[in-house]
């Protein structure tokens, strides 16, 4: 399933506030990622977010 | 039905009779009259004899006897008995669309009557299944390749440009490749705001228009409006516009010779009394003088006894006398105030052509090479009446005469159409999607209404969006009266309540998806 432009910001934010909050990252992340949105974004591009939409009918 | 122009039967009836066979049908019905029809056909009644009112599919046809459960159109003379399958009310056809057999056309129907109705068959519609073999290709590729479905005209072009320049198939594939790629960037999202998106993609292009009203270029001595008073008068649904205007085509006998273009025109060119005479109000005998300007009357064709004609349709009580050059109306019964009324309604006479219809030009179109006219005023139901008209490209810039005349789908067209053409004289280029947005949801009811002010007229459904904007009080006190419920389904009433809006990300509802094993 292809994500629109607001609920890849949608997923990825609600991802990176749970990061934020001290939640355990999913994947190796490169050394020098520090800040929550990237590591968010990056584990999107990973496909690993166990977070997916409802879409209504 | 079968065949464009089949023989048909119509026959007058009494409303109470169709009541009765709409009630019992499919039934026999005993008629008064010989039919030489052969059956299956269809009919068609009418009620006051001047337009059909109702279809009926005729499927046996015999000499009449007397049946059980049969009805009659009278009650004696009794001829033929029909065997009636279906009756269906229609939308009223003119009776003269039919023909005679001998081609005339049918006035009135005072019992019963033959006639064939020409439907205009031969309008093509393009439809995905007319498709040429080249189209299907690339819409196929399209599917297969990247599972979108390209537009049809996209399709047709690409098709086009393939056979145009005789493209390899990779270099097919790789145009393809762009195409879709273009197309997904161009799409809009679920859920995007797409009406803030187009106010203000309308809006600020209308900034720079103009304010003021120019004069048409190429055609002379015209007068239209144009730039932003044009837009809000579109977006406003006037009744009237300040100028309107109607483009006339001409059907392809008369399109390529000046003289029938200007025969024509002159024909559309509505004459006033006023226009080619002096009125005058005499108090003293309580009369109207009205003295006919010779030259005036020349160049216009118009006779005196035109106008002494045309006094016969005023409504109120009048004696017309001819005093030589001069044609005097006096009141039956004095009155100042009928007589004021009278010398309005002279003036405002129509004594021929096209009511509504000031002037009509004649002009040679640039591309086309066929004369065209162009007129001031407008009466778009008269003028597609007229012979010698191409009623299919023929058009008025007054949207709601659209609507009325030819429909709300019609009115959608001249909205996106006039709005476009607005911006573009203007050097301002809109995006045409965000137009067809205004007009979906001016015409989404099936009629034309307005946006103004308070957005799209009629009223909001949640009273917390109403409250919002002026008279806070008086809106949430009647609806506490009432018991109104707010279903908080827009935006404004989910930031009064402090949710996230169900636009955008706000729209987006989102699950836990566990990892799969």
């Amino acid at each position: 399933m292809e994500y629109t432009r607001f609920e890849k910001a949608r997923i990825i934010g609600a991802r990176a506030l749970q990061i934020a909050l001290g939640a355990p990252i999913l994947i190796h992340i490169p050394g020098d990622m520090y800040d929550p949105l990237d590591i968010a974004i990056y584990e999107f591009e990973k496909g690993v977010i166990p977070i997916t939409v409802k879409r209504s009918k | 039905m079968s065949g464009d122009s089949e023989l048909v039967l119509i026959w007058k009836d009494k409303m109470n009779n169709i009541d009765a066979l709409m009630l019992n049908a499919p039934v026999y019905y005993a008629v008064d009259f010989p039919v030489k029809l052969e059956p299956p056909f269809y009919a068609y009644i009418t009620l006051k004899g001047k337009e059909a009112n109702y279809r009926v599919h005729v499927t046996e046809v015999r000499e009449y006897e007397p049946l059980e459960g049969m009805m009659r159109r009278s009650n004696k003379n009794l001829k033929t008995l029909l065997y009636l399958e279906e009756i269906q009310e229609i939308a009223s056809i003119p009776l003269n669309e039919f023909r005679k057999e001998n081609g005339e056309e049918i006035k009135r129907v005072s019992k019963y009557s033959y006639g064939t109705l020409t439907l205009i068959t031969d309008f093509e519609l393009k439809k995905f299944r007319d498709m040429t073999d080249s189209e299907r290709k690339i819409y196929e590729m399209a599917i297969k390749d990247y599972g979108v479905e390209l537009p049809f005209s996209i399709v047709s072009e690409i098709a086009k440009a393939e056979e145009k320049y005789d493209i390899k198939n990779t270099e097919l594939k790789r145009i393809i490749d762009r195409a879709v790629e273009i197309y997904k960037k161009r799409l809009v999202d679920p859920y995007e705001a797409v009406g803030i998106v187009g106010a203000q993609s309308i809006g600020e292009p209308g900034t720079q228009m103009t304010l003021r009203t120019f004069h048409y270029a190429g055609v002379a001595e015209m007068n239209v409006t144009l730039g932003l008073p044009r837009l809000i008068e579109i977006v406003d649904a006037r009744r009237d516009p300040s100028t309107p205007m109607m483009t006339i085509y001409l059907d392809e006998k008369t399109r390529y010779s000046e003289d029938g273009a200007r025969e024509l025109a002159k024909k559309i060119e509505s004459t006033l009394i006023k226009d080619v005479s002096d009125i005058v109000t005499n108090i003293t005998d309580m009369s109207v003088i009205i003295r006919p300007n010779k030259e005036e009357m020349e160049n216009r064709g118009v006779t005196k006894d035109n106008i002494v004609e045309s006094l016969a349709k005023i409504k109120l009580k009048t004696v017309v006398e001819v005093e030589g050059d001069n044609i005097k109306v006096r009141l039956s019964e004095p009155s100042y105030k009928n007589l004021n009324r009278l010398s309005t309604e002279i003036s405002a006479l129509t004594l021929k052509g096209v009511k509504g219809i000031e002037r009509a030009i004649v002009r040679k179109s640039n591309d086309t090479n066929e004369w065209v006219i162009y007129t001031q005023g407008s009466n778009l139901r008269d003028v597609l009446d007229m012979d010698g008209v191409d009623g299919r490209r023929t058009k008025t810039n007054n949207i709601i005469e659209i609507a009325n005349v030819l429909g709300v789908e019609a009115a959608r067209n001249a909205i996106i159409y006039e709005a476009l053409d607005t911006l573009q004289q203007q050097g301002l280029s809109v995006d045409i999607r965000h137009l067809m947005l205004v007009a979906d949801v001016m015409t989404q009811k099936g009629y034309v209404e307005a946006i103004g002010r308070h957005g799209v007229a009629g009223q909001k459904e949640s009273v917390l969006a109403r409250a919002a904007f002026e008279i806070t009080s008086k809106h949430l006190l009647a609806a506490g009266v009432t018991g109104e419920v707010d279903e908080l389904n827009g935006v404004a009433e989910n930031i009064i309540v402090g949710q996230p809006v169900t636009l955008g990300t706000g729209a987006v509802v989102l699950i836990y998806k566990p990892k799969k094993r």
